[in-house]
């Protein structure tokens, strides 16, 4: 295919990506480094008759963006770090009532309002569990602008079918830097439009019904032919407001199993296994092409490594990790925090190989640095 | 009802009911968004409206989103009413405020019993004065605050107080809602469990207590000269069939390049001189010569003044590492500029093998590479020598063609 090349920023690729997922409502509030997304939304979505606005805050901004989804619309706002603070209250509110939402999450070194132009990957603590409760929130990480579009439309796509709010964690790095792609290369995710309660099906219906644990209640907008019943306190299938009875444990436990249950199924990864190495080089984000490079480095100077991109860092991809971990003695997982905040979660699950973090804060961890982790 | 005897609750929501009666609405067309607090408990008593029960203060602001999407993608289908107590309204004070700025089409019932009920009694921001709680025993020494006051600052045109008991409250509550605009109706009502057993109080005795609290009862400003925010948007950006913009300036590459590494160049000059510009025009012509490229850009937090500067990476396989550790190529035209690269720590760590092209004006820095040096800021001027050094490093390394600059 003839490439089709454009310069952009992760930034702008998640902004065309919501579009191309067919998102129709973004409120916003500036906030280095995702401002870009904000702007973007702008000139994409007014101009197509669709809603872009102003927030006077990023509690507005996110409680709009689920009240225009709960109306019927997918739904988008991005912040960083300081903002995201402010949205926890929502976001749980949007993760209890079933409310597909995508927020675009660009990091920044922190904490409070850190550095507002420096990246970092410190907030995989502070978005996966921002619940009450310490319920799986879908997060997908991108490292380039084409990972800044293919996972946007890919977090979409999970909050439709899930009802559920996705996090796309991007960085500073990853959002404000141009680079060059291809457009002819671009994959999206298919387009998921909502389940929507029609016809027969329509008939039992309740605002959060399921028959087993792990299955999606068909929604329904406010406005739509079936009368509502939403609530962010404990609610029993018909979103009644109940203390513990046993329906309202059931859609308790619902919540969390609609997403493990699918655990697999969410798991995107991109392995680049080397027979004979000893070192399995794990990473994400921003650091995960920097561990690109190093790859490319060692294996230029003979040495064998192992490497593995993770795009869905939640629910974590166990599956995919124990089968690259299979042949290596190491794991080096590397991130720009503080002590390894995804290494923690692995090493829970990792009993039978020695695990070590590459870690570092205030600048992007070098290529080399990741090398002499190499076995 | 779910409320204590003689609540202000049970007349009001009885009051509502009777205006969404006389209005004839078609049940499905209304969104009740309910806010925290024994208000909240309202949702369970309107069996076929949408109900939304959400997070303490933040009603306005979801009924907010519901009625813009409504408005501009749905037609204008639906009737959104937020039940909000008086401790919900001033958590939320922002949301009430930013939907009277925007004039959106949400009508807001403010139940004001002066303290927080469902949580034991405590004072809230809009207790009377020597108003006594078990949060302000001695009696409360803040005055309330005047919300319909502050609505009517932010522009609504519809906003009105009234007591739970008044006549006329159903019909005050049906031309709120249809209002078409944001609309404030302060409801003023007592809480029989907290407000009346430690302060004299009784129902006839409200709008003394107001009066002598300087709230007015009544309409504060009642008037319809704006239209909602729905309208004049949906109006200023009709739909479109405007599909792809993604596709808008790209490129295939016409022409080739020599480049056979990948080379880290840094460009430093000052703000408003167009450093970063002219970075990325470089990038372009790297692009249009089919290489790989990134470009960062820095500048301090003010933007327009300062140090500014851009790293780009050329290369001609795929970039991986998008930070220049060590440039192969400096370009510095300003003294601002030279501070900056000097502060980071670049020209220090670069090698022999690598170039600082440097303005002729400024000092030699400490450093390995090669420095040469031009006139760009004196032939040029301050605002075109990053633009000709760039143009003068392309024509130097040879790597792209001059036509692809």
């Amino acid at each position: 295919m003839t490439p089709l090349y454009k310069f952009v920023t992760g930034n702008q690729m998640v902004a065309e990506g919501a579009v191309h997922a067919g998102c129709r409502f973004f409120a916003g509030y500036p906030i280095t480094p995702a401002s870009g997304i904000y702007k973007t939304m702008i000139e994409l979505l007014p101009r197509r008759g669709d809603i872009a606005i102003s927030a006077p805050d990023e509690i507005s901004a996110l409680a709009y963006c689920v009240g225009a989804s709960m109306r019927g619309y997918k739904s988008m706002t991005a912040t960083s770090g300081p903002g995201w603070a402010l949205m926890i209250e929502t976001f749980q509110y949007a993760l209890m009532t079933e409310t597909p939402v995508v927020i675009a999450m660009v990091q920044r070194l922190g904490p409070s309002t850190g550095g507002a132009t420096q990246g970092a990957q410190g907030d995989i603590f502070l978005t996966e569990f921002a619940t009450s409760g310490g319920y799986t929130v879908p997060i997908l990480c991108p490292s380039t602008p084409k990972e800044c579009f293919e996972l946007t439309t890919l977090a979409f796509a999970w909050a439709e079918k899930l009802r559920t709010p996705v996090i796309l964690l991007s960085d500073k790095e990853v959002g404000m830097t141009s680079e060059r792609i291809d457009l002819s290369a671009l994959t999206p995710a298919e387009t998921i439009e909502r389940n929507q309660a029609l016809g027969e099906s329509a008939a039992g219906w309740k605002t959060y019904g399921f028959e087993k644990r792990e299955d999606v209640p068909e929604f329904m907008p406010v406005g739509g032919a079936k009368k509502i019943t939403i609530t962010g306190s404990a609610h029993n299938k018909q979103g009644e407001l109940k203390k513990n009875d046993k329906e309202t444990l059931e859609v308790l436990l619902h919540l969390e199993e609609k997403i493990t249950a699918r655990k697999d199924e969410l798991s995107v990864v991109s392995a680049d296994l080397q027979d004979g190495a000893a070192t399995l080089l794990v990473s994400y984000g921003i650091t995960a092409r920097t561990m690109r490079e190093t790859v490319r480095t060692a294996r230029r100077k003979g040495k064998k490594v192992s490497a593995m991109s993770i795009q869905s860092l939640f629910p974590m991809p166990e599956r995919a990790i124990r089968e690259a971990y299979a042949g290596v003695k190491r794991i080096v997982v590397a991130e720009e925090n503080l002590h390894g905040q995804y290494r923690m979660l692995l090493s829970s699950f990792i009993k039978d190989r020695e695990v070590v973090g590459v870690n570092k804060i205030g600048t992007m961890i070098t290529p080399a640095e990741i090398e002499v982790a190499i076995v | 009802m779910p409320f204590c005897k003689g609540c202000g609750h049970t007349h009001i929501l009885r009051r509502l009911n009777d205006a969404l009666v006389s209005l004839q609405l078609k049940p499905s067309d209304i969104a009740l968004v309910t806010d925290i607090g024994c208000i909240g408990l309202a949702d369970k008593l309107f069996e076929s409206l949408h109900t939304v029960h959400t997070t303490h203060g933040r009603s306005t602001a979801f009924a907010t989103g519901i009625q813009i999407a409504d408005a501009v993608l749905a037609g204008s289908a639906l009737k959104t009413i937020v039940l909000i107590g008086d401790g919900g309204a001033m958590i939320g004070l922002q949301h009430l405020v930013n939907a009277a700025l925007l004039n959106v089409d949400v009508t807001v019932l403010l139940c004001n019993n002066f303290l927080f009920g469902m949580t034991g009694g405590q004072n809230s921001a809009f207790s009377p004065r020597d108003f006594i709680t078990p949060t302000t025993p001695d009696g409360n020494i803040i005055p309330p605050i005047d919300m319909c006051r502050i609505v009517e600052a932010a522009g609504a045109e519809f906003s009105v107080r009234a007591l739970a008991t008044q006549k006329g409250l159903s019909e005050l509550i049906a031309r709120a809602i249809m209002h078409p605009g944001f609309s404030l109706v302060e409801i003023v009502e007592l809480c029989t469990e907290h407000a009346t057993e430690r302060n004299d109080l009784a129902g006839n005795k409200l709008a003394q207590v107001l009066e002598s609290q300087g709230q007015q009862l009544g309409d504060i400003v009642l008037r319809t000269t704006k239209r909602a925010f729905g309208t004049i948007y949906a109006e200023k950006n009709p739909r479109r069939e405007d599909r792809t913009t993604l596709t808008d300036k790209s490129v295939t590459p016409k022409f080739q390049s020599t480049l056979t590494r990948q080379v880290g160049i840094v460009l430093a000059g000052s703000a408003g001189e167009r450093v970063q510009s002219s970075a990325k025009k470089l990038c372009d012509a790297a692009i249009a010569s089919g290489l790989f490229c990134t470009q960062k850009n820095d500048n301090p937090v003010t933007q327009g003044s300062g140090f500014s500067l851009s790293e780009v990476i050329l290369s001609n396989e795929e970039i991986f590492y998008t930070a220049i550790d060590v440039p192969d190529v400096a370009v510095v035209v300003s003294a601002e500029g030279l501070t900056e690269v000097g502060e980071k720590g670049l020209l220090v760590r670069m090698t022999p093998s690598s170039t600082l092209l440097l303005d002729a004006s400024l000092p030699l820095p400490e450093t390995a590479a090669l420095v040469e040096q031009y006139p760009f800021r004196k032939e040029f001027g301050g605002d075109k020598a990053a633009l000709s050094a760039v143009k003068s490093f392309v024509r130097k390394m040879d790597i792209l063609p001059e036509e692809a600059f």
